[in-house]
């Protein structure tokens, strides 16, 4: 690999100095590869503590099995709390090495095994304490609640289910987002709950050995990462910014742009395609966060959001004065230059998703001809920004496509270009040698993404930034 | 490169529980070499070799007259523990264990004098029966548990119990 690329010829002058993307690739794959091994292996480890501190030894009947299998379980169940709380605090390594919706995904994946492992914890040591002495697992009850530090724990497991069941796709349809919001929140008062009766009660945290450092280390590294991320960053980068609605304007009758003025807005370091989680300090908004894409690369002073009004919270979102104070936390995502693998780029972009995919192209260090724009709406509403995108197209050397049309069945293109032949590689020739951005509302985009499969492009060429409407 | 991701996954977790698996042997064995002792877990190699030439000739001894035990309250060794120090005596009549009494129990924290409590009376009942601290411990409470037997033992050796 290296041999081939030090023969190739040498890349256009605007590739500058910079590594190319295989190159960059290979990196983040590797440290991608990485995390994932880092958070796999993360659960063997829990279960190895205990075997470390001789735990098999006291295995000799079933009482005492199922008692070493409780303690397992915890352990396990635990870590993977931990993990989940790691994911979900946006650690830019994480969201750089494999992006916010992936670590997210992850996080989501892990809840349902997290509470199943705690229950069964709980279930298990119930039925190995109570074999032991010779009760039923119900009578064991009141003794294992005599236990030290056991009323936390059970508190620390009522939140936990609270937290797991409002989070379940059915569940979490019939309540605002707020109440989940508030709900999910209690996950650190269940963590920190749990922790006081693991390190009192059983020998394998027991003070003095090396698990107890770990165990603690962990709790250190889950919690901090939440409190430096989540909270302390974002908190010293708004103040120190101090952003503020410039002016709200429309430009389609349901799309607003929002434009900021702030202080060494370039030193965010957004890259173009990357978005923020805005909070909008007035009476009405202040207490919803919203995710909305930079639809330009920030200046110094500048910055611009798009959002399209799709409810209420976005309607008093783009009802907001021109002085409002803007908190915000990121930026995030790896719809960027960053994640280029391939020596071309194609984008794909409807509707709201121009958001990103202009201040994309308008970011990225370009060569002529390196890029293809397409993009797509069902009517002629739907094409702001179109003209920016047409000017940024011309300065860039990139070709740029328009489909307006209502949608094809069972495809993502309008229905005159779907009827006279119009593919993927048509638009696309280079397909093969490119990075294909997706953006646009949800399903539109997993259509396209299907069809890109379909062609053969490989997952790692394949970006998806969805929308969902 | 997901497949990467995956077999080094799978290869580290294995390694890790084989880790895991081989310290847990080491400290085990440790424990069981401990107890084998007199009951202390102190003591240097010159009075470990001491006390296992006498026992030796001690138990020649009892099987030739097969005494009874001492009958009286034999005070066990102060086993320490993660949790503090345990000790309990043991009260011999008529060559049976007819009752364990708690001399010091684990303490640190305030948290461990709880556990202590509630697994003592457990040993307790369970040495009477079974007339030996050759007992299982109590899930919860191993190093309470361990300290508390550990004790008994070496009461029961001064005793010259041998059940």
């Amino acid at each position: 690999m290296t041999i081939q690329n030090v023969s190739r010829p040498a890349l256009p002058q605007s590739s500058g100095n910079r590594p190319s993307p295989r190159a960059r690739f290979r990196r983040r794959s590797a440290i991608s590869d990485l995390l994932v091994v880092i958070a796999w292996v993360s659960g063997p480890v829990a279960a190895s503590l205990y075997l470390a501190s001789g735990g098999l030894a006291d295995v000799k009947d079933v009482g005492s099995f199922l008692t070493a299998l409780g303690i397992v379980t915890g352990l396990i169940g635990t870590d993977f709390i931990l993990l989940m709380l790691v994911l979900a605090a946006r650690v830019p390594l994480i969201d750089r090495a494999v992006g916010h919706d992936r670590a997210i995904g992850l996080h989501r994946q892990l809840g349902k095994p997290a509470l199943y492992l705690i229950l069964g914890h709980a279930a298990l040591l119930l039925a190995g304490y109570g074999a032991s002495s010779g009760i039923n697992p119900i009578a064991e009850i009141g003794p294992m609640l005599a236990l030290p530090d056991m009323i936390t724990a059970v508190v620390g497991t009522a939140l936990l289910i609270a937290v797991v069941v409002t989070s379940l796709v059915a569940v979490r349809r019939k309540f605002p987002y707020e109440f989940w919001h508030v709900i999910h929140l209690l996950s650190y008062a269940a963590v920190i709950f749990a922790l006081p009766h693991q390190l009192s009660i059983g020998g394998t945290l027991a003070e003095g050995t090396v698990q107890r450092v770990y165990w603690i280390g962990l709790y250190v590294l889950a919690i901090g990462a939440i409190v430096i991320f989540r909270f302390a960053v974002p908190l010293f980068k708004s103040w120190a910014h101090d952003i503020r609605v410039q002016q709200v304007e429309w430009i389609a009758p349901d799309v607003a742009s929002i434009h900021l003025t702030g202080r060494d807005l370039r030193a965010l370091g957004a890259a173009g395609g990357e978005f923020l989680i805005w909070r909008f300090w007035t009476a009405r908004t202040w207490w919803h966060s919203h995710p909305i894409s930079l639809s330009a690369v920030p200046t110094d002073r500048r910055a611009r959001i798009t959002v399209r009004v799709l409810g209420p919270g976005t309607r008093r979102l783009a009802a907001v004065k021109p002085g409002t104070r803007v908190s915000f936390a990121g930026p995030y995502g790896i719809f960027t230059d960053a994640a280029r693998t391939s020596p071309k780029l194609a984008i794909v972009a409807a509707g709201i998703g121009i958001t990103p995919a202009r201040a994309l192209l308008e970011g990225s260090q370009l060569a002529r001809g390196e890029a293809t724009v397409l993009v797509r709406s069902s009517t002629d509403d739907e094409t702001f920004l179109w003209s920016e995108m047409r000017k940024l197209a011309e300065a860039r050397g990139a070709e740029l496509f328009a489909m307006v049309g209502p949608r094809a069945r069972n495809s993502w293109m309008s229905q005159h270009d779907a009827a006279r032949g119009v593919t993927l590689r048509s638009v696309f020739p280079d397909l093969d040698r490119s990075d294909l951005y997706v953006c646009g509302p949800q399903r539109w985009a997993e259509a396209v993404v299907a069809d890109a499969r379909a062609a053969g492009l490989p997952e790692h060429q394949i970006h998806l930034e969805s929308f969902e409407l | 490169m997901r497949r990467r991701a995956v077999v080094a996954s799978v290869i580290a977790s294995a390694g890790v529980l084989i880790a895991g698996f081989q310290i847990g042997s080491a400290v085990t064995a440790g424990r069981t070499s401990s107890t084998t002792g007199t009951g202390t877990t102190s003591g240097g190699s010159a009075s470990n070799s001491g006390t296992s030439g006498g026992t030796s000739s001690g138990s020649t001894g009892t099987t030739g007259s097969s005494g009874p035990a001492k009958d009286g309250t034999f005070t066990g060794a102060t086993e320490q523990t993660p949790f503090g120090p345990m000790q309990v005596a043991a009260v011999i009549s008529g060559g049976k264990i007819t009752d364990v009494k708690v001399l010091q129990k684990t303490n640190q924290g305030g948290r461990s004098v709880q556990i202590s409590n509630q697994a003592d009376p457990m040993l307790r009942s369970e040495v009477l029966q079974a007339q030996s601290a050759n007992v299982s411990t109590i899930g919860g409470a191993t190093y309470t548990s361990e300290g508390y037997l550990m004790s008994l033992q070496a009461a029961l050796d001064q005793a010259g119990f041998t059940g």
